[in-house]
C-alpha cells in the first residue's frame, strides 16, 4: 500500500510540473496534457484538441504477455482482451454489441508485450455512453463458460492466419530462442499448445480478471472535442467505485546469455532473411542506453547510412535493411534485419553488418548525423499528431511503459541529451556476440551460421 | 512606386497561373492549425493502362518516379537531404488511378518542394534505380504475395478469376512475364504518355501559403502535354454456377477463402446507399456486430473474422478504416472468410479427428452463403435497418479523421462525379427507407453464380474438391470442450447447414507457381 501511495504522490508531482510547462518551447508534445488520479488509483488524462464533434477514448491496461508468468498460460492477456467483448449482467453480449453499434465508433482493442489497449473513436457527444459501456465491462464483466470456450477458437483462428507467414514463424522462434526464463520468451498470441488448451482455462480467466483489470493498472486517455472537467466528472461517476486490487506479478528474471544462439525457418519460397537480435536495454526515460540504441539504429541503418547505400542501392544484394529496439518494460531485443536477394550472400551481408557495429564500437558517432536523427524523430512525431486517434495512440505508448503519458516530453529530452559517446558505450555494451540470437529464413534445413 | 510594381507583377502572375490552372481541377482544404502540408496528385491512369504483355508498367512507373533522382540529385542524395525533416513522398497505384502524395512539415515546405518538383518534372529514371525497383516488385509478385498472407493471396487470385482475360485481371504489381518484359524505355514512355497535365487532379491540405498553391499549379502545367487515351475499364464476368479455384500449399494450418460475383453499381449509383446498409449489416469490415462475424466467429469460433464488401478494400488485414486512391468503375460483391482450420491442423490438435479428411472450409462456405441467401429473401427488420443506418451515419465520418484521408476521399469523390462522398452518403442514408434497402438486397445479392478462391493445404485439396463437387455433407467438427457448451440452436443450425446444396459446377486445383505468370489469360 505504501508503494502505491508514494507512486501516486510522485505522479501528481510530475503531472503538476508537466501541465505547467506543457506548451513551453522545446517540448515535443504540443498540446496540454491534463491529468488527474482518482482515489482508487485510476489515472485520467484529457487532451483537448480541435476536432469538432470527435473524440478518441482509450483505456490502457498495463498487462500484456509479460505478465503471463504461469506455465501453460501463454497468450492469456490477449485471449482475455477477446473475452472483454463477451458481456455483463447489464449488457449481454448481444446488447453490448448493439450498444457499440449504436455509438457508431471505431472501437477495438489490442494486446502486446506489456499492455492491453481498448480504444473507441467516435462522436464526442456519445462520450457519456462510451464511459458507461467501458466502466461496466471493466468492473462487471461476466461471461458464461460456454462463451469462454467458444471464444478460444477465435484466438486459434488468429494464430492460424498469422502462422501462414514465414516471417511470423521466425519472429516466434527468435523470442523463444533468445529468452529462457523471462515471459518475453513467448509472443503475445502464445504458444500453439497453450492456445489449443485455452478452452480449459475458465477458472484461470476469472483470476486473471481479478488480478489485472483494476484501476491501479489502468489509464483513461481522452483526446478531442472534450474538456478535462467533463472527462474527470465522467470518470468519477462511472469508474469511481472501481476497487483497487493488490496483485503484483513476479516476472522471472532472464539469466545472462553467454553465447550466440540460432533461430531458423526453412522455406525455399520466401525471400531469404537475416536478423541479428541482441539482448538490449529496457525502455527508460532516465537511463540513456535505450535512447542511444534508438539513435544508433536511426543513423547506422537508415536510408542515409553507408551500409544502406552500399547493400541496397549500389550492390543490390539486399532489398531492405533496418534496425530497431522494441520499447519494452523489461530488457528486450535490439534487432538488425534485412531481406536478401540470394541466400548465398548471407555470410557476406552478416559480415557487412558486423563491420558497422565494430565501427561504432571503435569511434564515437558523427555528431552532425546524430543531430539530424534527432531532428527526424521530432518532426516525424510532430507530423503524426494529426487526429484525436493518433494523439491518443501516441500517448498510450508511453503510458504503458511508464504509467505517465506526460513522460513523452521527457523521452524526447533524453534523446536530446544522447551524445556520440553514449552511442559508442551502448553499442559496446549490448551488441556483443554473447548476447546475440541469429534469425534466418533460407531454403536450407539448418541455420547457415550454426556450426 | 515599388509597391505598385509588385502589385502589378503579382496580378500578372495570378492571371497567368489562373489561366494555366484551368487545365486541372484543384481541391483545397486549408488547415492553418496543422503542422504540415499534404499534397496529392491523382492521375487518371492505373493498371488498366498497362499494355498487354507489360503488366505492372503503370505501378512500376509511379514507384520508380518516387524512387529515383532528378536532374541534379540522385535518389541517395535526396534521401540525405530529406532525412532530418522526416519529409516523404510516395506513390499508390490501383486499377484506374495513380496517386503521388507528399507530406512535409511547414518548416521545410519550400526546400522540400524544390526537390519534389525536380523529381516530378525531370525524373532521372536511372538504370540502377530501375533495376532495383523492378527486382523488388518482381520478388513481391513471385514470392512475397504467395507466401506472406494466404488471405491477401486468395483475394488477388479471386480478382484474377473475376476479370480473367481483361485489363482488370492482373494485380497492379503485374505478372512475372509482364514485369520481365518491361524495359527502362517503356517506363520513360509511359511516364510521358500517362503522367501528364491532362489527366491529373491536384489536392492540397494543411498549413500552406496561397502563393505555394499558385506555384504548384504552374509546375503541374509543365508536365507532359500528352492527352492519354484511357482504355475502357473491364466488367467482371458472371460465372455459370459456383466455380472454385484452390491453390494448394503444403502443411497449411488454415484454409483462406474469398468469394465474389459482379456488382453493377458504384458509389454514384442510386442503389449504393442501400447496399452500404446491406453490406454493413452482413459484414462490416473488422466489426463484431455484423451477421457473418456473429455466425462464423462469435457463435462458432471458426476463425478470426468474416466480412463482406461491395467495393475494393485496401489492405484489409492491417486497415481498420478504409483508405483512398482506388476509385473503380467496376465492382464486385465479395465475402472474406478468414482462414478456418484445415484437416491437417485439426488432426494434429485432437486425437478424435485423426481420420478427418476435410477441415472447416466447406462448412464455412455453406454457412456464409446461407446467410446471404436469408438476407436476400427476408431482408432486414426495421430495428436492424435503423441500427445499421445509425451506425453508418456516425461511422463513415470517421473515414476522414486526418487531413490526408479527407483529401483522399474528396479526390476519389470527383472520380465518381460526386463532390463529397462522405457528406452525400450521410444525406442519402438519412433519407433511405427499409423498403429501398430490402429491394436492393433482393436485387444485388445472390449465391448461385460466383467465383470462389481458396488457399488450401495440399493434402486436403482433392478431398475438399470432391466434397464440394458432390455436395457431400460437411458436419462441423468442434473440440469436445466447445461442443459441450454450444447451445442447441447452434447445433441445429449446423445440422441444416452441413447438407446445404451449393451450385458448385467446377473445382480446379493449381500450384502457387501457376499464379500471376501471364497478364491476360484467354
Amino acid at each position: 500500500m505504501f508503494n502505491y501511495t508514494f507512486l501516486s504522490l510522485l505522479l501528481l508531482l510530475v503531472v503538476g510540473q508537466q501541465t505547467a510547462v506543457g506548451q513551453a518551447k522545446g517540448e515535443v508534445f504540443p498540446y496540454k496534457i491534463n491529468q488527474t488520479q482518482l482515489p482508487n488509483g485510476l489515472n485520467v488524462v484529457t487532451v483537448p484538441y480541435n476536432s469538432p464533434g470527435l473524440a478518441a477514448f482509450y483505456i490502457v491496461v498495463r498487462v500484456g504477455s509479460r505478465e503471463e508468468v504461469e506455465a501453460g498460460k501463454s497468450g492469456f492477456a490477449h485471449f482475455f482482451e477477446h473475452m472483454m467483448f463477451r458481456g455483463t449482467d447489464q449488457y449481454s453480449k448481444e446488447a453490448y454489441s448493439n450498444a457499440l453499434k449504436g455509438i457508431g465508433a471505431s472501437a477495438n482493442a489490442n494486446t502486446w508485450w506489456d499492455r492491453t489497449v481498448y480504444h473507441m473513436t467516435g462522436n464526442a457527444g456519445m462520450l457519456d455512453k462510451m464511459f458507461e459501456l467501458e466502466a461496466d465491462r471493466f468492473m462487471n464483466l461476466k461471461y458464461s463458460q460456454a462463451d469462454f470456450k467458444v471464444e478460444a477458437g477465435a484466438v486459434k483462428g488468429e494464430y492460424t492466419k498469422n502462422y501462414a507467414s514465414p516471417a511470423m514463424q521466425l519472429y516466434e522462434k527468435t523470442y523463444d530462442t533468445a529468452f529462457e526464463n523471462h515471459t518475453y520468451k513467448h509472443t503475445t498470441i502464445g504458444f500453439w499448445d497453450d492456445v489449443v488448451d485455452m478452452p480449459n482455462q475458465y477458472e484461470y480467466s476469472l483470476e486473471f480478471y481479478k488480478r489485472f483489470y483494476r484501476p491501479e493498472y489502468s489509464t483513461i486517455i481522452v483526446v478531442g472535442d472534450v474538456t478535462p472537467e467533463r472527462v474527470n466528472a465522467l470518470a468519477k461517476q462511472y469508474f469511481g467505485q472501481w476497487e483497487r486490487g493488490d496483485y503484483q506479478p513476479q516476472i522471472p528474471a532472464e539469466p545472462e546469455q553467454t553465447q550466440t544462439r540460432y533461430a531458423h525457418v526453412q522455406n525455399p519460397n520466401f525471400p531469404p532473411s537475416l536478423s541479428l537480435n541482441f539482448k538490449g536495454p529496457a525502455f527508460s526515460i532516465d537511463q540513456k542506453d535505450k535512447a542511444a540504441l534508438d539513435l544508433f539504429a536511426a543513423i547506422a541503418f537508415s536510408q542515409k547510412s553507408p551500409i544502406y547505400k552500399k547493400l541496397v542501392v549500389e550492390e543490390q544484394k539486399v532489398r531492405n535493411i533496418g534496425a530497431y529496439g522494441l520499447d519494452t518494460r523489461d530488457p528486450g531485443l535490439f534487432s538488425i534485419s534485412t531481406s536478401l536477394l540470394k541466400a548465398e550472400d548471407m555470410d557476406y551481408v552478416k559480415g557487412e553488418i558486423e563491420r558497422v557495429i565494430e565501427q561504432y564500437k571503435n569511434q564515437p558517432a558523427d555528431a552532425k548525423l546524430l543531430q539530424e536523427a534527432k531532428s527526424r524523430m521530432r518532426y516525424s512525431f510532430a507530423m503524426d499528431l494529426d487526429s484525436p486517434d493518433n494523439i491518443a495512440n501516441a500517448l498510450s505508448q508511453v503510458t504503458w511503459l511508464t504509467g505517465n503519458p506526460a513522460d513523452i516530453n521527457r523521452l524526447f529530452q533524453l534523446y536530446e541529451q544522447v551524445g556520440p559517446q553514449d552511442i559508442q558505450n551502448a553499442v559496446r555494451k549490448y551488441l556483443v556476440s554473447q548476447k546475440l540470437t541469429i534469425g534466418t529464413i533460407a531454403p536450407a534445413a539448418d541455420s547457415p551460421f550454426k556450426s | 512606386m515599388k509597391n505598385i510594381t509588385i502589385y502589378l507583377a503579382g496580378l500578372l502572375l495570378l492571371i497567368g497561373f489562373g489561366r494555366q490552372a484551368q487545365a486541372q481541377e484543384v481541391i483545397e482544404l486549408p488547415m492553418p492549425e496543422s503542422p504540415s502540408v499534404v499534397v496529392k496528385l491523382a492521375f487518371r491512369n492505373g493498371s488498366i493502362t498497362d499494355p498487354v504483355g507489360k503488366e505492372g508498367l503503370t505501378n512500376l512507373t509511379a514507384q520508380l518516379l518516387t524512387q529515383t533522382g532528378n536532374s541534379t540529385l540522385t535518389k541517395s542524395q535526396i534521401d540525405d537531404i530529406l532525412y532530418p525533416w522526416a519529409a516523404a513522398y510516395w506513390s499508390f497505384t490501383d486499377k484506374e488511378m495513380s496517386t503521388l502524395t507528399f507530406e512535409v512539415h511547414r518548416d521545410h515546405l519550400d526546400q522540400f518542394y524544390e526537390i519534389f518538383r525536380g523529381v516530378l518534372l525531370n525524373p532521372s529514371f536511372a538504370e540502377a534505380d530501375f533495376t532495383r525497383v523492378k527486382s523488388n516488385v518482381t520478388n513481391f509478385v513471385e514470392q512475397v504475395i504467395k507466401s506472406s498472407s494466404d488471405e491477401d493471396y486468395s483475394k488477388m487470385t479471386l480478382e484474377a478469376m473475376l476479370y480473367k482475360g481483361t485489363n482488370y485481371q492482373h494485380m497492379k504489381w503485374g505478372s512475372s512475364q509482364g514485369l520481365a518484359a518491361i524495359t527502362l524505355e517503356d517506363v520513360k514512355n509511359h511516364y510521358r504518355s500517362f503522367f501528364t497535365r491532362n489527366n491529373v487532379k491536384i489536392g492540397i491540405t494543411g498549413n500552406y501559403p496561397k502563393q505555394f498553391l499558385a506555384r504548384l499549379k504552374a509546375d503541374i502545367n509543365q508536365l507532359p502535354n500528352t492527352k492519354p487515351v484511357l482504355p475502357k475499364p473491364a466488367a467482371p464476368a458472371t460465372p455459370d454456377g459456383i466455380r472454385v479455384q484452390m491453390v494448394a500449399k503444403p502443411q497449411s494450418l488454415g484454409t483462406a477463402i474469398y468469394t465474389g460475383y459482379p456488382l453493377s453499381i458504384n458509389r454514384a449509383s442510386k442503389d449504393w446507399p442501400a447496399m452500404l446498409i446491406v453490406n454493413s449489416y452482413l459484414g462490416e469490415h473488422r466489426k463484431s456486430y455484423s451477421r457473418l462475424y456473429q455466425l462464423i466467429r462469435e457463435q462458432r469460433s471458426m476463425n478470426y473474422g468474416d466480412y463482406t464488401y461491395i467495393e475494393w478494400y485496401e489492405s484489409g488485414g492491417s486497415n481498420m478504416l478504409p483508405t483512398t486512391g482506388f476509385p473503380r468503375s467496376s465492382n464486385y460483391f465479395s465475402i472474406w472468410i478468414r482462414p478456418v482450420q484445415s484437416a491437417y491442423s485439426l488432426q494434429s490438435q485432437y486425437p478424435e479427428m485423426k481420420e478427418l479428411k476435410v477441415g472447416h472450409a466447406h462448412f464455412a462456405l455453406r454457412l456464409a452463403l446461407d446467410e446471404i441467401e436469408r438476407v436476400k429473401n427476408q431482408g432486414l427488420t426495421k430495428e436492424e435497418f435503423e441500427l445499421t443506418k445509425q451506425f453508418l451515419r456516425s461511422y463513415m465520418k470517421l473515414y476522414t479523421q486526418t487531413p490526408e484521408r479527407r483529401l483522399g476521399f474528396m479526390l476519389d469523390s470527383k472520380f465518381y462525379g460526386l463532390n463529397d462522398y462522405i457528406a452525400e452518403m450521410d444525406k442519402a442514408l438519412e433519407r433511405l427507407s427499409l423498403q429501398e434497402v430490402n429491394a436492393a438486397a433482393k436485387k444485388h445479392l445472390q449465391t448461385e453464380n460466383m467465383w470462389v478462391s481458396m488457399i488450401v493445404d495440399a493434402d486436403e485439396a482433392e478431398a475438399l474438391k470432391e466434397s464440394l463437387l458432390k455436395n457431400s455433407p460437411s458436419p462441423m467438427t468442434y473440440s469436445q470442450a466447445v461442443q459441450e457448451s454450444l447451445p442447441q440452436e447452434v447445433l441445429q443450425h449446423d445440422k441444416r447447414i452441413e447438407g446445404k446444396k451449393l451450385n458448385v459446377k467446377e473445382v480446379t486445383i493449381i500450384k502457387p507457381e501457376q499464379t500471376f505468370v501471364a497478364g491476360r489469360d484467354k
